[in-house]
């Protein structure tokens, strides 16, 4: 129902804040159920026609206090579901009271349920805004003036004891209203700024991961490119040199690759060696590049080490390129042909990765094999 | 088939393509006689076109709607069809091998692949070009042929390097075993389809040449 996780965060705030003002109006409405209306009651109990609907009436009053203590306890608001029928008890229990209320007796001691109704009431409605307790209080107010009307010989000490009980009967709960829908108002901005706040919070989390992976990549770089851009810098390395070049080339195709890693793609393996034959393409070199078959998505530093060798080879290539890719679910082989002379190439570091080199003339053929380290079923 | 003498007919939309192909018929060491039927199928079944010994087809002369009924008529009628097309997903390529197509090439595969293919082919034999091995190699049907660790090694290496005196040299066999272990292969997947008369044909020359005994025959047949 709250899926928003925004409603979520106001509910919870609201229940925070008001919980103190829900203990204190339930402790009042439960006071005076079991302190001021049971004695009255008691006292009043051979004028009532019949009596058991007053003991009715007030179960069901004292049910729906259960029901808000029960919730208190859980720190939880009323359901929305519930709160509607739960006004509806309050009401009927109040013409239930009435109807078994003795000929004249309209606002005095034995009428109980004209003070205590609005009071549940109150607890049943506390998170409402403030008409919706101004539309409860006036139900209330007119089924008691209706009463009276009814059941009493409308004399001036009648009008002026009704007049003078519907006072505190109405003013009272109607204050604790007007603070409950003051703290509503409070309850939504502490919600606003919660939310922002945490809002900010997972930003600055994001942000603080992609500057490592930032750092980590820069990192990658600082023990290969850096070196090459200083000693071009300086003047050590001559960029017309071919093995400077080729270095120049091979660096360009990891900083490729490096970019290529951070995209989100259905086969990163594929794509990534992609980046690394377009360098080649670049310089003019064919490249043919041919993938079969399918297998798992592979952790980086294993993808690092299937392109890296390929990557050399294919910035290093003099005119053309064959790059291929044949895998399974236990078996990735990356394979690339060129023309690019005898090359050291740098070992795999990942487990179950193997390089495989083998020349003839300026041919070269470089083959590397991921195998899964654990045998499938 | 005429002694040494081969024809062909090229089925191809693209006119570039059939000049394309002609040119390397022409150099071919014997020289095969090419028939270009224009991209009309009525041109393979009749005329000049219907003699050929070999069938080269384009498969998607309507592009993205592979003609395999037209590849399935051909090779009922017992011709010997190199199919000649775009790159392809695994599927399809599997689809034609299965269908008994002898080849399946790749337009990217030139004429040190369609040549040797177009000879295979008008003899009666397979022929895998690197790209049909690569798709056989990564083929994870179940119903696929069991291929032995070798084959398996051979077929890889001979994808990724399109060179089988590579191949040979790298895994340190002669070239002629390099062959019989592609050939084995394409008889292992003639052996699980449909059967088809280049099919038994194929399996027939197999058991002849001692590529396969009767007792590989059985692991399928039954």
């Amino acid at each position: 129902m709250a899926d928003d996780p925004r409603i979520a965060i106001e509910r919870a705030t609201r229940a925070q804040l008001t919980s103190r003002l829900r203990v204190g109006i339930l402790a009042t409405a439960s006071a005076g159920l079991t302190l001021l209306c049971l004695p009255n009651i008691v006292r009043g109990w051979e004028h009532y026609q019949p009596a058991w609907v007053q003991l009715v009436s007030f179960t069901m009053l004292a049910g729906v206090l259960g029901v808000e203590a029960a919730l208190v306890v859980r720190g939880r608001l009323w359901p929305a579901a519930w709160r509607w029928p739960a006004v509806g008890v309050v009401v009927l229990a109040a013409v239930l009271s009435y109807s078994a209320l003795p000929h004249g007796h309209a606002a005095s001691a034995g009428d109980w349920v004209f003070g205590e109704a609005t009071w549940v009431g109150l607890v049943v409605l506390l998170s409402r805004p403030l008409r919706v307790h101004l539309a409860f209080l006036g139900l209330h107010w007119g089924v008691a003036l209706a009463n009276m009307l009814l059941t009493t010989d409308v004399d001036r000490t009648t009008v002026l004891r009704f007049a003078t009980g519907s006072i505190g009967v109405i003013g009272y709960p109607l204050c604790m209203a007007v603070t409950a829908a003051a703290f509503r108002g409070i309850a939504r901005s502490a919600a606003a700024a919660k939310w922002e706040t945490e809002q900010v919070a997972a930003a600055e989390a994001a942000a603080a991961e992609s500057h490592r992976r930032r750092q980590q990549r820069f990192a990658d770089l600082d023990l290969s490119t850096m070196p090459l851009l200083e000693g071009l810098a300086s003047g050590r390395l001559d960029p017309a040199d071919p093995a400077v070049r080729r270095e120049c080339a091979v660096e360009a195709a990891r900083m490729r690759r490096l970019f290529a890693e951070v995209d989100v793609v259905p086969n990163r393996l594929l794509h990534e060696l992609r980046h690394c034959a377009e360098v080649a393409d670049r310089k003019g070199v064919l490249v043919e590049l041919d993938a079969r078959g399918q297998w798992p998505d592979l952790p980086l530093p294993v993808r690092r080490d299937l392109t890296e060798a390929p990557l050399t080879v294919l910035a290093t290539a003099a005119s053309w390129a064959r790059v291929t890719v044949v895998g399974g679910p236990d078996l990735v082989s990356v394979n690339v042909l060129a023309d690019c002379g005898p090359l050291d190439l740098p070992r795999p570091a990942a487990p179950g990765v193997r390089l495989e080199a083998f020349g003839t003339g300026e041919r070269l053929w470089v083959e590397v094999r991921w195998q899964a380290t654990t045998s499938p079923r | 088939m005429a002694g040494d003498h081969i024809t062909a007919v090229i089925v191809d939309d693209h006119a570039a393509i059939a000049a394309g192909v002609r040119y390397w018929c022409e150099r071919a060491e014997p020289p095969i006689e090419l028939i270009d039927a224009r991209a009309r199928m009525a041109n393979v079944w009749t005329g000049p076109g219907a003699l050929a010994d070999v069938v080269i087809f384009d498969l998607e002369l309507v592009p993205g709607n592979p003609a395999f009924g037209e590849l399935r008529r051909l090779v009922d009628e017992g011709r010997r069809v190199v199919v000649y097309s775009q790159h392809a997903e695994s599927g399809t390529v599997l689809k034609c091998v299965n269908l008994g197509a002898l080849a399946y090439l790749t337009k990217t595969e030139g004429p040190e692949h369609l040549v040797p293919a177009i000879q295979a082919a008008a003899a009666g034999r397979a022929y895998t070009g690197p790209s049909l091995g690569g798709v056989l190699v990564a083929d994870d049907d179940p119903n696929r042929p069991r291929l032995s660790q070798r084959e398996v090694e051979v077929l890889r290496a001979w994808f990724a390097s399109s060179s089988k005196e590579l191949v040979a040299a790298k895994l340190k066999i002669s070239v002629k075993t390099v062959d019989t272990h592609i050939e084995r292969v394409r008889v292992k997947y003639a052996n699980v389809g449909r059967a088809a008369r280049t099919k038994s044909e194929l399996v027939t020359r197999a058991l002849h040449d001692g590529l396969i005994t009767l007792a590989d025959l059985g692991d399928s047949a039954s």
